[in-house]
């Protein structure tokens, strides 16, 4: 007998009783304010922060004050900002590890959390997502849900076949304990409300 | 062959003597306890999220065939190979499997107990692949050939000036170095080309969903998403237990996940793999390696709920003072001792007595896992299997037959009292009373309860008293 048939044969012998143990329907628990002050309140703990944009100001300006360090490899994903390298220019992971700023757009925003969801979809490239230093995130106010319960009754969960919730920038506390943000993905994750 | 069992007190005691590692470890573990309890009072829907995390995980359990093959018919139909392995060399072979057939020397890997459980790395190396850990933890674990301490936080048992010491001997770094962050920074630098050049890529899986064939994975550095989408082909190992039946049910667990673990509301990074991206191939490989035979354990199937959120470490006290190495074994803390003797029952024998049972693990347990009533019923199976230390035997041994004798039993209770008003130290501090070793034995009373009731209560009969009555 296969591995296969083996485990599902001896699982199928040991299994408790199928009938003592039913499936609660599924529920939607907890808050259910889906509001842009409460996304901004809960990303700022993950470590995101909101993109400082004045009202008077190009997104690319916006951007060019939270990173004015010349010579940046920016990749802009979105039709807002313009960027200095295209997407089809990074045809693998390892042309776009050079990039310095990525700004994508993200499919929703989840109050609870402070997260985001990109997919394939947003990225084109998935390691960009994480190859990049930096990262600055489109969010329509309007595509932010209230909660882990009603993030995933979004379609994009069911269909995407790479799909992350990124909760602020990377972030490890694995030597003594110290919280350091930026690990190994991004360094800092910025997020700008902007209705599409 | 006949293993010994881990000598997990003297372990311990070794760890309790370095004052300024104990100092921290209990501090630190304290410290996510209480951030934990913090996330939990924020939400008043907490404890309906725990009955909730426990009911689909024992529904998912009790048809976990179905939601298996479910699952496998899903993730196929979406691109991905799905593998069975019945056991760790069978899934370290599928690996090398794997890896042989399209050429790949390098392999990086995010952190995965079950690639542990299976000592996928040294079973690699001799097969000429290089493996290297890209979490921090893990890495630095890996650097200096040790298993994880800590099923979430692998090296947290280490201070930075460990640290130090490992990354100037591998990263040729400042072995004086003082700062997390210079350290964190040295691995980031030093991962990124490894991670550019790497053949595949491996990580674990915290969920898969049968509804989708979806697998999820829940970190926070960012290193299982590199290990995942840089190199053409991503390998998941996960525990056949995972399994949850709707996409609906991750809201349930992932809410409760990261707040258990390390009292932050969610991982930084949670991780959807539906199906390959494109050029690429994806692997997942169904471990069982003993669950299933789990499964079929009365008293202890339901360990097989467990979210692997090292709350019952953090709690723990005697974890927090003795360090996951001294449990000798892949899995530490109360989850491990519960479900480390269905690997090898002699190896692992002591791991049930490291505990008071005092049940603040099961208090914090998301998914309602019983772990101290399952401590107490190991210690019972464990008896009964003669998987017992010789002097706690005996003791127990001496102990039973006195207390089955009232008469008998209130001899040696008036001589105890006098033996510990009269007998030097040394001949009540030995390897005969291991409880002493640590501890002051009572001062010896004047006079018993059963005479002081005597004098008392002369009308009453011994033997027949209603204690009930006053019983709470």
């Amino acid at each position: 007998m296969s591995a296969r048939d083996t485990i599902l044969a001896t699982l199928r012998r040991n299994s408790p009783d199928p009938a003592a143990h039913p499936l609660p329907e599924p529920a939607l628990l907890g808050e259910s304010d889906a509001s842009p002050e409460r996304f901004t309140t809960n990303l700022i703990p993950m470590g995101g922060t909101m993109l400082d944009r004045r009202p008077d100001e190009t997104l690319d300006q916006a951007i060019a004050r939270r990173f004015p360090k010349p010579g940046l490899m920016i990749c802009s994903l979105v039709p807002e900002a313009t960027g200095t390298v295209q997407i089809e220019d990074l045809p693998t992971p390892q042309a776009a590890e050079p990039v310095d700023v990525t700004i994508v757009r993200a499919a929703f925003g989840i109050a609870e959390t402070g997260s985001i969801f990109l997919s394939e979809a947003q990225l084109h490239l998935n390691a960009l997502a994480h190859l990049t230093q930096h990262m600055v995130v489109l969010l329509d106010p309007a595509q932010i849900t209230a909660n882990m319960h009603t993030a995933y009754l979004r379609p994009e969960l069911h269909t995407a076949r790479y799909g992350v919730l990124m909760s602020g920038p990377s972030a490890t506390a694995d030597i003594q304990g110290v919280l350091i943000r930026g690990a190994q993905g991004v360094r800092s994750l910025s997020v700008c409300f902007t209705p599409r | 062959m006949k293993e010994k069992p881990i000598n997990h007190a003297g372990a311990a005691a070794t760890f309790i003597a370095d004052k300024p590692h104990l100092d921290f470890h209990d501090a630190r573990l304290w410290d996510m306890r209480q951030k934990r309890d913090a996330q939990m009072h924020l939400l008043p829907e907490w404890q309906e999220l725990r009955s909730r995390a426990s009911a689909i995980k024992e529904h998912a359990l009790a048809n976990l065939a179905d939601y298996l093959e479910e699952f496998e018919r899903n993730a196929k139909r979406n691109g991905i190979h799905v593998h069975w392995a019945a056991d760790g060399t069978e899934h370290n072979r599928i690996v090398a499997e794997i890896l042989a057939a399209r050429g790949a020397r390098t392999l990086i890997k995010s952190k995965s107990m079950v690639t542990e459980e299976c000592d996928l790395r040294s079973y690699l190396a001799a097969r000429g692949v290089t493996v290297t850990e890209t979490d921090l933890g893990e890495r630095i674990q890996q650097l200096d050939d040790q298993l994880p301490s800590h099923i979430v936080v692998p090296s947290v048992h280490k201070l930075t000036e460990d640290v130090a010491r490992i990354f100037a001997r591998h990263y040729g770094t400042d072995p004086n170095a003082d700062d997390p962050h210079q350290l964190a920074e040295a691995q980031r630098l030093a991962a990124r080309p490894v991670i550019l050049h790497a053949d595949a890529g491996m990580t674990g899986g915290n969920f898969f969903v049968a509804e989708t064939g979806t697998f999820v994975v829940c970190t926070n550095e960012g290193n299982a998403d590199l290990s995942a989408t840089v190199p053409g082909v991503h390998i998941a190992t996960i525990g056949i237990e995972r399994v949850v039946p709707r996409m609906a049910d991750l809201g349930v667990f992932i809410r409760l996940l990261s707040r258990s673990a390390l009292g932050s509301p969610i991982t930084q990074y949670t991780s959807h793999f539906r199906g390959p991206q494109d050029g690429s191939e994806m692997h997942v490989i169904l471990v069982d390696n003993g669950r299933s035979a789990r499964l079929g354990m009365d008293d202890f199937w339901t360990s097989l709920k467990c979210i692997r959120c090292g709350a019952c470490m953090n709690t723990c006290p005697v974890y927090r003072r003795s360090g996951g190495l001294s449990y000798g074994a892949v899995y530490s803390g109360p989850i491990g001792a519960i479900i480390d003797p269905t690997f090898n029952e002699r190896k692992y024998s002591t791991l049930p007595y490291a505990s008071t049972l005092n049940g603040s693990c099961t208090n914090v347990c998301p998914v309602k896992i019983n772990i101290h009533e399952q401590l107490f019923k190991w210690r019972q199976v464990l008896v009964e299997h003669h998987q017992m230390p010789f002097v706690k035997r005996e003791i127990m041994h001496m102990a039973g037959k006195l207390m089955g004798q009232p008469k008998l039993y209130r001899a040696a209770i008036a001589g105890t009292e006098t033996a510990l008003g009269t007998l030097p130290r040394f001949a009540l501090y030995n390897w005969l009373n291991p409880w002493g070793k640590n501890r002051e034995l009572p001062e010896p009373v004047t006079e018993t309860f059963h005479s002081w009731y005597r004098r008392n209560r002369p009308a009453a009969k011994p033997g027949k008293l209603d204690i009930a009555e006053n019983t709470p």
